[in-house]
């Protein structure tokens, strides 16, 4: 027929194609690290049910988790 | 702890994603066939003509895209519509149209060689359409500027409605300046005439639906992508905060 005409052709589908593939398995790859990382949070969550103060205190910091001061200490407060 | 999300699970959406896939691929196929079997050759390019069959459908859904991604962030700039899911659609279409624009660029440039003897002409059709390209890779560069997620999705918007300017005058450049590229010539907006007809009027118009069927399952699966990223973050965070939420109970 003409090269032209088959180089045009196979480059848009060849093209359209290797994208829409490529955002498939991008996709896949992102839903699969997205439920690891649910099951993964939930896992963790489930180890104690703290308060938000708890998450927000330095690790070693126990007298501020059992109080929750952190979570009442605000920016700039004395206590 | 948040529930599994939408895009986690399958549902009636995903099936309809598939379904419109389907039709799409189907759609193209359907003009490909047309395009290179069926149709007759043009009386002035020969076979040539073929390669028009595909390359203004490009054009076109790049135009779209534009306007999707133009739309989208107007929305997300004005205040009472503001939502991530405009950013989200802004990216995911202008990335589709980026796509769509470069191969504009590269069939038309194909169809160019043995028409005019040449690759390239810096005429004002393809140099405005270069210059669209390069301004929207721009845009996609602008979003990856680290940032808070309003601040950088604001100047996103800003940065895609700045790009969009460049969609009329590529449109209006046949007619404003003396271009070597046709005019028009589906429906000429001077002539009013159709020049266009039979077998190759439809293989046309299938293109453009089948191309148009094509951006939408591309944008909403770059969508996807983009939701599921934002996600990802999220629960990457969550993950972090429980951890130390255990580590301070164990502690």
């Amino acid at each position: 027929m003409n090269g032209y005409v088959e180089a045009g052709y196979v480059v848009i589908l060849g093209t359209l194609g290797t994208y829409g593939l490529t955002l498939l398995a991008r996709e896949r790859a992102a839903r699969r690290r997205v439920g690891a990382a649910s099951i993964e949070a939930s896992t963790a969550a489930g180890a104690g049910a703290p308060a938000k103060a708890d998450i927000l205190a330095p690790p070693g910091d126990a007298s501020a988790v059992k109080h929750g001061a952190v979570e009442q200490a605000g920016p700039g407060s004395t206590s | 702890m948040r529930a599994p999300t939408r895009a986690v699970r399958p549902d009636r959406a995903a099936v309809t994603l598939r379904v419109l896939g389907v039709t799409a691929l189907v759609g193209v196929a359907a003009t490909v066939w047309l395009g290179l079997f069926v149709t007759p050759p043009d009386e002035f390019m020969g076979n040539l003509v073929r390669l028009l069959y595909v390359h203004p459908p490009m054009a076109w859904v790049a135009f779209l895209a534009y306007g999707v991604a133009s739309l989208a962030s107007l929305l997300y700039l004005w205040p009472r519509t503001r939502a991530e899911r405009f950013d989200r659609l802004a990216g995911a279409s202008a990335e589709v149209g980026v796509v769509f624009t470069g191969l504009t660029l590269v069939s038309g440039s194909i169809w160019g060689r043995p028409t005019w003897g040449v690759w390239w002409v810096w005429d004002p059709l393809l140099t405005t359409t270069a210059l669209l390209f390069v301004l929207y890779l721009g845009y996609l560069a602008l979003r990856r500027v680290p940032g808070e997620f309003d601040v950088r999705a604001r100047r996103s918007a800003i940065g895609a409605l700045i790009a969009f300017i460049d969609v009329p005058i590529v449109y209006l450049s046949v007619e404003w300046w003396r271009s070597l590229h046709q005019a028009p010539t589906v429906l000429n907006p001077t002539t009013h005439k159709t020049y266009v007809h039979g077998s190759m009027a439809w293989t046309l118009l299938l293109g453009f639906v089948s191309f148009t069927l094509v951006y939408i399952w591309l944008a909403t699966h770059r969508y996807r992508l983009a939701e599921l990223q934002d996600l990802e973050d999220t629960e990457g965070l969550e993950v972090a905060l429980a951890e130390r939420r255990a580590e301070a109970v164990a502690g």
